[in-house]
């Protein structure tokens, strides 16, 4: 033990010995350290708020002054936005689009949430297999459904008698597929909401003599109620965004989505297109700024002393449980069964022998099997790319040392997307990329730009779920590393990257399933050499060949499931091989 | 096995630490000496993890000097000082085995596979976790994975040991083991460390040298033994231990007034104007039969806290309460009970006064 002396360490004067050239510069010393090893985080980051600026504000800022130009590109104010109204496109596509898209979302909200309450407050059986059907529309493309209610009630579907003369074509035919497509996604939020219930609230209302429907109004409608608004949101922002259902199925009825593609592709009008583009971005931004607005407010209510709800034996609960989900069940079995059925129905509904026809796509228009190979390419580059993208960048915002404005600036550039239509970001990438004085116009009409134009468009979720991955994993892992002089990058590899593994799978996945089924995002971007199989559905359906175009969505739906069995196995192996860091001894 | 590594010697000049307008640490002055274990100890928020943090690299100072050895390392990123650091969460990596985690600081410096083996053996075994070798953190008690933390951080043979918070984390039977275990394994080490805690108990009991802080300076600083018997000032002498307040005026000299009373004491008053406040602790007032003492009182209330009973006093001619500490044999001679009368003396060599 080393001799001190107590009266020359205790308080020493700090007068002697403080170094006037440190007291007078203290932010000086401050910026200089900050600096040293911690600028090529903050530039990789610069490089990554300058990719999503190309790729998502610059687009978008040229698409909002083409609103303003007239075609020769002169600036000519609000005239472009008078002109559309007064050829009474506000009253017809505007109001259309927020009635029908209002609808869709009461429908799918109160239906996700029956579905949501049986599979989280019943003991029903099965809930797995139950789920996994519920959210197997997600694997779709927005087509599909649209197709499948032709063949159920139009014309000569085989229950058309069920519509007592009413047409499907038009608004009961845009909300039936939107409904069948968005239900995923809210039932999604509204489990992630309703399994976290706190089983203290329950006894409570019992101890309190509440019956099961007073408790149902107190405790689990409250419980539920962020959930329900940021389902609402999401729905409504899908259905006045998508742009599958309505052109298939929509007939005269027009809509925001119909109407910038036969501005921009029947007419020729991108000037026009760029206004109704504006028109479709307002709601969306609405319904974004309110949501953000609405999870900022929310505050987790499930706490670490919450113990967790176990429903209790109760037969009359159950029976309920299953009658509210027996609809959804049925409805999306009947769209996906007709969709597999009439694509292998030879001539439909004169011959309805069971054969391949449908699937030789090399005999009809859209791109056939070579278009199927560009989406399998597309959607494999867009998942790798993009991951790597995502995760890279998150990491370098949470796990690095940034000067806050940067952080604020990449969150905002990230989340952005998620207000921006796919239509809209389609044609504002037609407007900058294929714009003579860009650089790298070339890549206008490749595989590549497509590539650039999904990722951008599903950027905003993947985000999240690798920004929330990261978030979880101790602050302190970067610490600890350099303190055994480990740089961050090889705690990213050695320790972070690891323990992200099923994030990154996830992430992984929902690239791949959205690249393979968008439709709306691409569908202005595809060159002769660069045809998508669901583009492809498309324009086999405006050809009127049906049956192929069914088929072709079902493959896509295959994929997507083939996709979703290979990430299945890859998590459970993931999770079975790293159950021993994560089994706890408490 | 127990290769003493030199700790080294660790000067902090003027630091300074605002974030945005807020001062977290105001001009703080320190040297530590090699090989000792110095306690930052202090309420919440007094900045004590913010200077450790400083002294790490990982927060970055306003202003000011930091030398450890004859190095300045102000300016020097955490990666290039020499510290071992544990955390309060631990942060030990959960997809690693106890091996794996000893041995990363190893690793990340190129040391050799064989020499990284027996390092990481006797680092086990200096921890007593030889058991355990292949086990995940998460497979650990509370107790082992803070051992395992500590040999981490130990495995690189740091010349300093930061410990946030160590034991925090722990149940109270766990923390008194490991306590006396990480103070020997230190002193074996001869490693120089510090460690941050705002438990008062288990700073006076490790500590060569404690630190406490308040509101982002320094109070006072010495050894356990100093800081208990000598506060440098009011709010050590009540942030440690137990401690009864008497307000007074200063007469002439080394007197003092309390009430109507004159008190001559031993040490000089900290300042010629101005009120002063007497200290006394609670162990250190004599309890007498009554009409022996100087002061009259009556006992209010007896708490029996096992080793003693805390006896609370009113005195009669001042409006004053004590609080003062006997063991059982004496009160049971006083007859000490609720109600009762009893006389005191106040041993002038026992009363700390402080500037009001
Ligand atoms: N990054 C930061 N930004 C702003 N204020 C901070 C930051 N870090 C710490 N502070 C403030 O500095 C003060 C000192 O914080 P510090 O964490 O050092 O306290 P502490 O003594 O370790 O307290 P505790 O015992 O609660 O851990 C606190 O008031 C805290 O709010
Ligand atoms: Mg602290």
């Amino acid at each position: 033990m080393p001799e001190y002396d107590p009266g020359k360490h205790s308080m020493i004067d700090s007068q002697v010995l403080s170094t006037p050239a440190t007291r007078n510069w203290p932010a000086l010393v401050e910026l200089r350290r900050k600096f040293a090893g911690r600028w090529v985080f903050s530039l990789l980051l610069v490089t990554g708020c300058a990719i999503l600026t190309l790729l998502v504000l610059a687009p978008l800022y040229t698409l909002l002054s083409k609103s303003v130009e007239n075609r020769a590109g002169e600036f000519v104010g609000l005239e472009n936005f008078a002109h559309y109204l007064s050829s009474g496109g506000i009253e017809s596509a505007f109001f259309n689009s927020l009635w029908v898209a209002g609808l869709s979302t009461l429908v799918v909200v109160f239906l996700a949430f029956m579905a949501a309450w049986a599979l989280t407050r019943t003991r029903l059986p099965f809930t797995g297999w139950i789920r996994g059907v519920l959210v197997l529309p997600i694997l779709a493309p927005s087509l599909l459904p649209a197709i499948s209610l032709v063949y159920l009630f139009g014309n000569q579907g085989v229950l058309k008698d069920w519509l007592f003369g009413a047409e499907i074509y038009g608004p009961i035919g845009i909300i039936m597929g939107s409904c069948f497509w968005t239900f995923p996604h809210a039932l999604m939020i509204l489990l992630t909401a309703m399994d976290n219930a706190d089983g203290r609230h329950y006894e409570a209302a019992t101890a309190l003599k509440a019956g099961p429907w007073r408790t149902f109004w107190t405790v689990t409608v409250p419980g539920a109620r962020y959930g329900l608004v940021s389902a609402a949101f999401v729905v409504f922002t899908l259905v006045i965004t998508d742009f599958g259902v309505p052109k298939v199925i929509g007939g005269q009825f027009d809509v925001l989505a119909t109407d910038i593609y036969k501005q921009v592709i029947g007419q020729q009008k991108f000037e026009m297109g760029a206004v109704v583009s504006v028109l479709l971005l307002l709601p969306a931004m609405l319904a974004f700024i309110a949501d953000r607005y609405v999870q900022r407010k929310q505050s987790a209510s499930f706490t670490a002393r919450s113990v967790p709800y176990k429903p209790s034996q109760d037969r009359k609960r159950d029976a309920v449980g299953a009658l509210m989900l027996t609809p959804t069940l049925v409805f999306i079995f009947a769209i996906i069964g007709m969709a597999i059925y009439a694509s292998f129905v030879t001539f439909w509904p004169y011959n309805l022998d069971l054969s391949l026809n449908n699937y030789q796509f090399g005999r009809m228009d859209g791109g056939g099997w070579g278009a199927y190979g560009n989406s399998l390419q597309m959607a494999l580059g867009t998942m790798v790319i993009g991951t790597i993208l995502v995760f890279f960048n998150a990491w370098l915002m949470e796990r690095t040392p940034q000067p806050r404005f940067l952080t604020g600036l990449f969150q905002f550039l990230s989340l952005l997307p998620l207000a921006v239509p796919g239509l809209v970001l389609g044609l504002s990438y037609i407007f900058f990329f294929n714009h003579p004085d860009n650089p790298i116009n070339g890549i206008y009409g490749t595989l590549f730009i497509l590539m650039l134009c999904t990722i951008t468009h599903f950027y905003a979720v993947s985000h999240l779920t690798a920004v929330t991955a990261l978030k979880q994993l101790d602050q302190e892992f970067e610490a600890v590393g350099e303190s055994l002089n480990a740089s961050r990058w090889r705690v990213l590899f050695t320790v972070t990257l690891p323990l992200c593994l099923p994030a990154i799978l996830d992430v992984a996945l929902y690239l791949f399933v959205n690249a393979m089924t968008t439709v709306s995002a691409v569908v202005f971007l595809y060159g002769h050499d660069s045809q998508l199989a669901s583009v492809a559905v498309l324009n086999m359906d405006e050809a009127g060949d049906i049956a192929p175009a069914a088929a072709m969505a079902i493959l896509i739906t295959a994929t997507c499931a083939v996709a979703k069995l290979i990430q299945g196995l890859l998590r459970f192996w993931v999770d079975r091989s790293t159950r021993p860091w994560r089994q706890g001894t408490e | 096995m127990s290769q003493k590594t030199q700790g080294s010697r660790l000067e902090i000049q003027g630091v300074d630490k605002f974030f945005g307008d807020f001062c977290a640490l105001k001009n703080i002055d320190l040297t530590i000496e090699p090989g000792e274990l110095v306690c930052f100890l202090g309420p919440s928020g007094c900045g004590k993890t913010t200077l450790l943090r400083i002294i790490a690299g990982l927060e970055c100072q306003s202003g000011g000097l930091l030398h450890q050895g004859d190095t300045d390392i102000s300016l020097k990123p955490p990666r290039d000082r020499d510290f071992g650091i544990v955390f309060q969460s631990y942060a030990l990596f959960p997809n690693m085995t106890v091996a794996d985690n000893i041995a990363y600081g190893l690793r990340s410096i190129g040391m050799p596979k064989a020499r990284v083996r027996s390092r990481v053996d006797e680092l086990l075994n200096l921890v007593g976790l030889e058991d355990h070798v292949r086990k995940y953190p998460a497979q650990l008690s509370g107790g082992q994975q803070q051992r395992v933390a500590l040999a981490r951080a130990l495995a690189p043979s740091p010349g300093l040991l930061l410990l946030d918070e160590p034991l925090s984390a722990l149940d109270a039977k766990v923390r008194h083991h490991l306590r006396s275990e990480i103070r020997n394994l230190q002193k074996q080490l001869g490693v120089t460390t510090i460690m941050v805690t705002h438990d008062q108990e288990e700073a006076l009991a490790m500590a060569d040298r404690v630190v406490v802080m308040n509101n982002g300076v320094i109070e006072q600083v010495g050894t356990p033994l100093e800081i208990y018997q000598q506060p440098a000032s009011a709010f050590v002498a009540s942030f440690i231990g137990a401690m009864n307040f008497i307000d007074s005026s200063p007469l002439n000299g080394q007197r003092v007034k309390v009430g109507n009373r004159e008190l001559e004491l031993v040490r000089p008053l900290p300042s010629a104007e101005g009120a002063v406040r007497l200290a006394i602790r609670p162990e250190d007032v004599h309890l007498l039969p009554c009409g022996d003492g100087e002061w009259e009182g009556e006992v209010r209330a007896l708490d029996y806290l096992g080793a003693f009973i805390r006896t609370h006093i009113r005195l009669n001619d001042v409006e004053l309460d004590l609080v003062v500490d006997v063991d059982p044999r004496s009160a049971r001679r006083l007859g000490l009970c609720v109600g009762g009368g009893i006389c005191l003396n106040l041993p002038s060599d026992a009363l700390h006064c402080f500037a009001a």
